[in-house]
């Protein structure tokens, strides 16, 4: 379904030293530094498959699915979607995926979103009972009723998500390509577009490439797991071996009921204890954190507690930092 | 073709949608650009009550020459605002040229779809007015290839001015910064082609030969439609759609290219 | 005082980093000045003159009058409009300033920048092209100056009046592109009001308009002098007050409109 193979995109960008000597000699003659944003990357996907595609701000992934999605030229490399070279086929290849960017709709911004739908419909030619069986299953999902009539500038974030994963699968794309669709929901929008995207991933075969900051998405969506960053894949498999190589050490933090003096425990490392509270520091192998719980609640006194995982950035720094590189 | 054609009205049918929201401001925008042209003219035929011609030309045979420009050149605006050089700037740098990209649908129709100020249609009437004005007063005299010259003459002032326009917008996909004198070619050749040649010293006759052929788009066709004497024989007068049709193609090619250029660099 | 001086000096100041004078902006004005210059000259034609105006007078006057399009801010200015739009008005409303004087102060701050960027470049610009005409003395000089001063501030009063229809109306647009292009035929920038026929002129006098640009223009070209001039200059100064003082008074029933419904 998705074949890329030694795909770069490399982009020159003018360097200008500053001061006055610095601009004088960029008038003369431009200097140019090469930014590899995607570095010779390789992976396939299949049909049916739903990937999570992840890594720092600046990492690549933006970059690959702008490429994936035609677009972006590649500098080197192949691509192969769906039998198409996304860029060059340009309106064959677009029927047939869906697209959804976190940071900006796809719909029109003035228009009830109702009408926005109904335009779809008609540049995507989809037939009548299609469009309306579609719509009537995914106003129902997603809860479209309360405001399709309303023009699309005055949706929340959360409302104007649901109806950008509607219309982008109206037309039953065999892939849909999402770019951040969770970010800046809260705890149920999220539950809500997560559920939706494996329903859709189970009963349609839509294959799912998504990019995301959020682990809790990856740990929901994903069984196969990308990474990418500085360009290159630093890892490609399963998020099971992902976290049984990666994971790092995640956190207790626990709030007690009075003081104590020490509040060492077998089992994790103490890292700070201040005005009775105490962050604990463990890894996956050696404890589970209801373990850790018991353990602590056994000897002290706890009023709350927190249990923290390690973010994005912390496991794939350990990645980088240890050089481990992605499989094919 | 036609399939393409139906999008670009049900795109255009968004596009103006709620433009009428506030019927007062719209109808005074509405009257506001019709007087623009009106005034401008207007005051050329109230200083020519005193002075009766201008170079030679009465203030009818004014009126068709200037009328004719406000019809095709308001026309035009409205057609390809989706393709003004600052529309299609910002609509590249905020990323919403991305999102037609993205649609199984021609780009261009898109483009000339997504823009149509209804209220700018006053220059456009008045432009008609002014024009059917000075015909009626000449009298001018009908023939069949006049019948058929004045579509012609239209056809290619929108298609030259459009194709202006198009090659603007394929500018900005590398840069915002020289867009600005394209408003010399647009608005000022056509306010400068709106009055006779004649009057101009050398250099700017020049310009509106060579840069902005107006000599063929408007001025020799007039002449014709007027019966005044043409430079080289009747046949110069039919050369409008032709120039016009042309550097719209070419310009469409462009911005093909330009389109290129977009996704092997991004934004 | 001190506070109008820190005002417009920082709106100068704002204005001197947006890179005013744009280049092609410029050549823009000087097309367009070159193309109006050529008409007016071909409607004199072989009359030479027309009502006191002959050649070097019109051309000086469409050069004139492309120089005169950034202080006056001839074209638009809705920043008013805008502010009470968005709300930013409300920042300002909570200064303890007076609006109108915050805002002229604003203006000014432009005003000059203008006519120092754009005004006398293109002057300078057309003289090149152009054999223009020169005050001949200084007490025209300082007519030319008082004049200049007084078109800015009839200019500013009267499109700060028609902003404020943004307190009564949330789409106001029309009506001020309404009033503009009235202003821009009764002002002179289209044509000379000299080369109308008496009614016209006597019509435009019933507007403040002409003392935007046609009157300024009149006394340069010394076609206004001694008892005239200084009717001309009262006549400036009146109508500037005299929509400063309407602005004042609607702004202030503005505010309370907006107080009351809430913004």
């Amino acid at each position: 379904m998705i074949h890329v193979r030694n795909l770069s995109k490399h982009f020159r960008i003018s360097t200008h030293s500053s001061g006055m000597a610095g601009t004088l000699r960029s008038l003369i003659s431009r200097q140019y530094r090469t930014v590899k944003a995607v570095d010779n990357i390789s992976f396939d996907i299949n049909a049916g498959e739903l990937v999570g595609y992840l890594g720092p701000n600046g990492a690549g992934k933006s970059t690959t699915l702008k490429m994936l999605t035609g677009l972006l030229v590649p500098t080197t490399g192949d691509i192969s979607v769906n039998g198409h070279l996304p860029w060059k086929t340009r309106k064959r290849y677009v029927a047939r995926i869906g697209a959804v960017f976190g940071q900006r709709t796809t719909l029109w911004w003035d228009l009830p979103v109702i009408d926005s739908l109904s335009l779809l419909q008609h540049i995507y030619r989809i037939p009548a009972d299609t469009y309306q069986r579609n719509l009537a299953k995914f106003t129902k999902v997603l809860e479209l009723s309360p405001f399709l009539d309303t023009p699309v500038r005055s949706l929340s974030l959360g409302q104007r998500m649901r109806a950008d994963i509607a219309a982008a699968l109206l037309h039953d794309p065999d892939i849909l390509f999402l770019d951040e669709p969770t970010i800046g929901l809260d705890v149920v929008a999220k539950e809500r577009i997560r559920e939706f995207i494996l329903q859709v991933n189970a009963e349609r075969k839509t294959t799912v490439l998504l990019t995301t900051h959020d682990l809790t998405d990856v740990e929901r969506l994903c069984d196969r797991v990308m990474i990418i960053d500085q360009g290159k894949l630093l890892f490609d498999g399963q998020l099971s071996q992902l976290r049984a190589r990666f994971g790092g050490k995640r956190e207790l933090v626990v709030d007690f009921a009075e003081r104590y003096d020490s509040a060492s425990v077998v089992g994790a490392d103490l890292v700070s204890l201040e005005n009775q509270r105490a962050t604990y520091q463990f890894s996956r192998g050696e404890t589970t954190a209801s373990e850790l719980i018991q353990r602590i609640s056994s000897q002290y006194r706890i009023r709350d507690l927190e249990v923290r995982e390690p973010d994005i950035e912390t496991t794939i720094r350990r990645i980088y930092e240890e050089r481990l590189l992605a499989t094919e | 073709m036609g399939e393409t054609f139906t999008l670009y009205l049900r795109l255009l049918n968004l596009t103006l949608r709620g433009q009428m929201q506030y019927r007062a401001s719209f109808i005074l925008s509405l009257i506001s650009t019709g007087l623009i042209s009106l005034f401008e003219f207007g005051a050329l035929l109230l200083v020519l009550i005193e002075l009766e011609t201008l170079a030679g030309w009465t203030i009818a045979e004014l009126a068709v020459l200037y009328g004719l420009v406000e019809f095709s050149f308001g026309l035009m605006d409205n057609i390809f605002d989706g393709f003004d050089p600052r529309n299609f700037g910002q609509r590249v740098r905020l990323g919403t040229f991305d999102q037609m990209l993205l649609r199984p649908v021609p780009l261009i129709t898109q483009i000339m779809g997504s823009r149509f100020e209804l209220r700018r249609i006053g220059r456009i009437v008045i432009g008609f007015a002014v024009a059917a004005a000075g015909i009626l007063v000449i009298p001018m005299q009908w023939t069949l290839w006049k019948v058929v010259l004045l579509p012609m003459m239209v056809i290619g002032m929108v298609c030259f001015f459009g194709g202006l326009f198009v090659f603007g917008s394929t500018v900005t996909f590398w840069t915002i910064e020289s867009i600005e004198v394209m408003n010399i070619l647009t608005y000022g050749g056509s306010y400068a082609m709106s009055h006779p040649v004649s009057i101009y010293p050398g250099w700017l006759r020049a310009f509106l030969t060579f840069i902005v052929p107006a000599i063929f788009l408007n001025y020799y066709p007039t002449l014709y439609l007027l019966d005044r004497p043409l430079p080289a024989g009747d046949w110069v007068a039919f050369l409008s759609p032709l120039v016009g049709i042309g550097v719209l193609w070419l310009a469409f090619r462009v911005f093909k290219i330009g389109i290129r250029y977009y996704q092997s660099t991004g934004s | 005082m001190s506070t109008f001086f820190a005002i417009v000096s920082r709106a100068f100041q704002r204005h001197l980093t947006y890179r005013a004078a744009t280049i092609a902006g410029l050549l823009t004005n000087f097309f367009f000045g070159l193309v109006r210059g050529s008409i007016f000259v071909a409607l004199i034609g072989s009359r030479g003159s027309l009502n006191g105006l002959d050649a070097q007078g019109v051309l000086t006057y469409a050069a004139l009058g492309q120089a005169m399009i950034a202080y006056l801010s001839i074209f638009s200015w809705r920043e008013l409009m805008d502010a009470v739009y968005t709300g930013e008005i409300s920042t300002d409303l909570l200064r303890p300033y007076p609006l109108f004087t915050l805002w002229m102060g604003k203006d000014f701050g432009r005003a000059i920048l203008n006519i120092l960027t754009r005004g006398f470049v293109i002057m300078l610009v057309f003289e090149w092209v152009w054999d223009l005409y020169y005050p001949q003395s200084g007490g025209q000089w300082l007519a030319v100056g008082v004049s200049v001063l007084l078109s800015w501030l009839l200019s500013f009063a009267f499109r700060f009046l028609i902003n404020l229809s943004a307190f009564w109306s949330p789409e106001a647009s029309g009506f001020l592109r309404f009033f503009y292009t009235i202003s821009w035929f009764f002002s002179g920038f289209l044509m000379p009001l000299r080369l109308f026929p008496p009614w016209v002129q006597t019509l435009a006098q019933f507007t403040p308009f002409p003392h935007m640009v046609n009157t300024v223009t009149e006394i340069y070209l010394g076609l206004l002098t001694g008892p005239a001039l200084f009717q001309a200059l009262l006549t400036q100064l009146a109508w500037a007050l005299a929509l400063s003082a309407a602005g004042a008074l609607v702004m202030r029933a503005g505010v309370r409109r907006l107080v009351i419904q809430g913004g």
